[in-house]
């Protein structure tokens, strides 16, 4: 009997044990705090897609700022997780995941929008940029320019290269660096070259003037003339105050501005008349016809120069310059004479003789003329 | 005594409950982020980035399942230890192809090198026989500035390349070459069309 009692005691005892730990059991897993897995399964998704979207470039700030937050949750979750289990509170690690996953989707969609515009932004560049080229090509194409700006329109020209090759790539960040240096140096080439022909132009309204009073002479003397103007690589024939002929012609290799001494290679500028003919052996470029360069302004103005340290002492004014065959090449490549084809020789050479006046400009018309007529 | 057995059971159970049933597998993390480091050091970042993206991806997600496990009161790593040996395999192959991109991108550089020294080589002795310039003595003297440009450029690249930087190197020398390449046809035609034979 009493046995009986000590069974049905332990029987009791276990059972309420039992369910104490039952009880316990329970709690334990009630009171387990919540973890942040869903939150950071979002920050990492969040990232995931930023990271797609190619933020680590496009949108860095918000990326690394979305990356940090991500560590940094993850470091706050593991240091959690080290303490004792109802001890842990998530709070921290919830609340850097959710920031984590706004900045990750605020990077995916500035990334996007920042990648599309800034690939609009340098195809535009790119096009504008060769807009620029072109517009140098144009104008500046048989233009003397200085060494300093040949160097930086090659360098621009490679940099648009290299910024076509980037962007073909998609590789925006490279194409945007080598376009913003490549559209600065030719927008400067083309200033600077702008700002040399503009100053070349000072000397028009003398060349309008030494044209008009030429033509004039030609009308009042029923005689011919020759015109040349340099930058139109145009050598006109007039005959009574009226053009007979036009040809294409070639010019000195520096053949920008007034020729000054011996062996600039420039053509020179004013007014001159045929002072001999030459054919046959007598020329090694079919036919020619030699003016009298250096006239007296040419020689006053040489005098000038070197007094005034332009140009060193000892210095020749040069001569020899003619109108002569051999051209047609396409290129100006005297040594400052003007070259015809030798067809176009075989026209002028007998319609002109000793004494015909050659009159040499920079050009016939304005520059503003010009620059709207290449631009249209 | 009786008592006190059973009291002790229980507390037992329930530090086993409360220990989990699992342990991390450190070792296999360890692994893995040796692995991830491995293909970051084979450039796997620059030459196949996408599938670094995933890689990293994947790691991270292998990390934050573990985090979560260690959250719980009954633990699981068995899935994380399958993804952790997934995550090896796919840090290999990440590796081989970031080394074989390299290679590839390595010898399309070599090979640019090389056929952009030639073409330097033939402008220069192209340059003499053109008729002063295409289309005068200032275009001429353009073109041989562009060359000059050009051979800069080369020389640069050639540098990136022993570098390593070989992506670098592939930009400016697909670039150089395009230029040379029209310098190279601008003078086969200006000679050509004052008769001479190319």
């Amino acid at each position: 009997m009493k046995q009986g009692r000590v069974v049905v005691k332990l029987i009791g005892r276990v059972a309420i044990i039992l369910s104490v730990t039952a009880l316990l059991g329970i709690a334990a897993v009630i009171f387990v705090p919540d973890s942040p897995e869903e939150e950071i399964r979002e920050a990492m998704a969040a990232l995931s897609e930023a990271s797609s979207s190619n933020a680590p470039l496009y949108s860095r700030r918000l990326f690394r700022e979305a990356k940090a937050a991500y560590d940094s949750a993850m470091a706050a979750w593991r240091r959690e997780n080290r303490r004792f289990i109802y001890f842990r509170d998530y709070t921290g690690v919830i609340a850097f995941a959710k920031e984590a996953a706004e900045k990750g989707r605020l990077a995916a969609t500035s990334s996007v929008s920042g990648s599309r515009n800034l690939r609009e932004r340098i195809g535009s560049q790119i096009k504008e940029t060769k807009k620029t080229d072109s517009q140098i090509e144009r104008f500046f194409g048989r233009y003397p320019l200085r060494e300093e700006l040949r160097t930086r329109l090659a360098k621009g020209r490679l940099m648009l290269r290299e910024a076509e090759v980037a962007f073909k790539k998609n590789q925006l960040l490279a194409a945007n660096r080598k376009i913003t240096d490549a559209e600065y140096l030719l927008a400067e080439v083309l200033k600077s070259a702008m700002e040399e022909l503009k100053s070349y132009f000072g000397a028009y309204p003398m060349w309008k003037k030494w044209a008009e009073t030429s033509i004039a002479e030609s009308a009042k003397n029923n005689s011919a003339l020759i015109l040349v103007d340099k930058i139109a690589r145009k050598c006109y024939l007039y005959n009574n105050g009226r053009i007979k002929y036009e040809f294409d012609a070639e010019l000195g290799k520096n053949w920008v501005g007034d020729k000054r001494r011996m062996g600039d290679k420039a053509t020179p500028e004013g007014k001159y008349v045929i002072t001999r003919k030459y054919q046959g052996k007598e020329t090694q470029y079919h036919k020619s016809l030699a003016i009298n360069y250096p006239n007296s302004e040419d020689v006053e103005r040489f005098k000038s120069d070197i007094a005034l340290g332009i140009i060193p002492k000892g210095t020749k004014i040069g001569n020899g310059i003619e109108i002569h065959g051999g051209g047609g090449r396409g290129a100006d490549w005297t040594d400052g004479c003007v070259a015809l084809s030798d067809k176009d020789m075989d026209i002028l050479f007998p319609l002109v003789k000793t004494g015909t006046p050659v009159t040499i400009v920079g050009s016939l018309r304005k520059i503003e003329d010009i620059i709207s007529a290449e631009n249209e | 005594m009786k008592n006190r057995i059973l009291t002790g059971m229980a507390v037992l159970v329930m530090t086993a409950l409360l220990a989990g049933c699992g342990k991390v597998p450190q070792a296999q993390v360890d692994e893995a982020n040796a692995a991830i480091e491995a293909a970051q050091t084979a450039q796997a970042d620059v030459y196949v980035p996408a599938d670094f993206a995933a890689l990293q991806d994947s790691m991270r997600a292998v990390n934050a399942y573990i985090e979560g496990q260690k959250s719980k009161l009954f633990k699981k790593y068995g899935p994380a230890k399958e993804n952790l040996t997934k995550v090896v395999a796919l840090a290999k192959t990440v590796q081989e192809s970031a080394v074989a991109r390299k290679e590839e991108v390595k010898k399309e550089v070599e090979t640019l090198i090389e056929s952009l020294k030639g073409v330097i080589e033939e402008n220069t002795k192209l340059f003499p026989r053109a008729p002063r310039g295409k289309e005068g003595a200032a275009v001429l003297e353009q073109m041989k500035t562009e060359m000059e440009t050009v051979s800069a450029a080369s020389a640069e690249a050639q540098n990136l390349y022993v570098d390593g930087k070989y992506m670098d190197a592939l930009n400016k020398l697909k670039a150089a070459k395009e230029t040379a390449d029209k310098i190279n046809n601008d003078l086969k035609e200006a000679i050509k069309k004052v008769g001479g034979r190319i």
